[in-house]
């Protein structure tokens, strides 16, 4: 089974890394039309997430194959797939109980805050990661592909902030801030992986 | 910074990978070092310097 998603997943990120982005691009495009929104939108989210999981196997191969796959890193993608699936699976929950028992109370708040807990996993495994890294070039690359990410999510948080403010655009809940970080990160990883090819002698 | 790594190497006969697995970095962390993008902490520029048997300044030169 593992061999098989292995070779599914292959050995190009940037693919799944681009499904991914291109899946929370036209979920963005279908919330800016009004055909999703709120809610509605989560289940399409979590649906986008299944890329994660060749994402972070494709990952794996792909550093095994340079041999640049540190345990660490090892460790952070088996962890990026614990999220991903845990995210799909508690959100489907969460999603279930409200449509079916309309609950009200404590219990909406429990089902409400069930699929955010693995995304604070995520951002925990992302911590663990930076702590864990012994390569001390793989740790700057990445804490600088975290900061890129940030510095997205920071600019075009603003932007977006004051064109809802001055009522120009619809409003972005507040969740899409983890999707839209992981984006930057993974655009600046891209950029990292072509410019270290350079003088690359494999 | 410049360096001497991918000149020390050659005389070696190593690939990056080679020098990567002796000093236990990834071989994009010997890329980067050679390459000028990146500039090796103490610890690990102390280590390029036992494992070629030379001083850091003989390895590492000031722009």
């Amino acid at each position: 089974m593992a061999r098989i998603m292995d070779k599914i997943a292959g050995r190009r990120p940037w693919m799944w890394a681009l499904a991914f982005a291109g899946a929370m691009g036209i979920i963005a495009w279908f919330e800016h039309r009004h055909v999703l929104g709120g809610i509605r939108s989560l289940p399409f989210v979590a649906a986008g997430c299944l890329f994660l999981i060749p994402l972070a196997k494709s990952a794996n191969n792909c550093a095994s194959a340079s041999g640049t796959l540190t345990l660490a890193m090892r460790r952070y993608n088996r962890r990026m797939m614990i999220w991903a699936v845990s995210y799909i699976v508690l959100l489907g929950t969460a999603m279930s109980i409200r449509n079916n028992l309309d609950p009200q109370g404590p219990l909406l708040w429990l089902i409400a805050v069930l699929p955010s807990l693995p995304i604070l996993f995520f951002i925990w495994a992302m911590v663990r990661y930076l702590k864990e890294e012994t390569d001390e070039y793989l740790r700057l690359r990445n804490t600088l592909n975290a900061l890129f990410g940030l510095a997205l999510l920071l600019g075009i948080g603003t932007f977006w902030g004051f064109l809802e403010a001055f009522k120009v655009v619809p409003h972005v809940d507040a969740w899409w801030v983890v999707p839209v970080w992981a984006m930057g990160m993974g655009l600046a990883n891209v950029f990292q992986v072509v410019r270290d090819r350079k003088g690359d002698d494999q | 910074m410049r360096n001497r790594l991918k000149v020390l190497r050659a005389e070696r006969d190593w690939s990056q990978q080679d020098l990567a697995e002796r000093l236990e970095v990834s071989r994009q962390s010997v890329n980067a070092i050679e390459t000028g993008k990146y500039d090796p902490s103490l610890p690990l520029a102390f280590r390029i310097a036992e494992l070629f048997g030379q001083p850091i300044e003989a390895i590492f030169l000031r722009d």
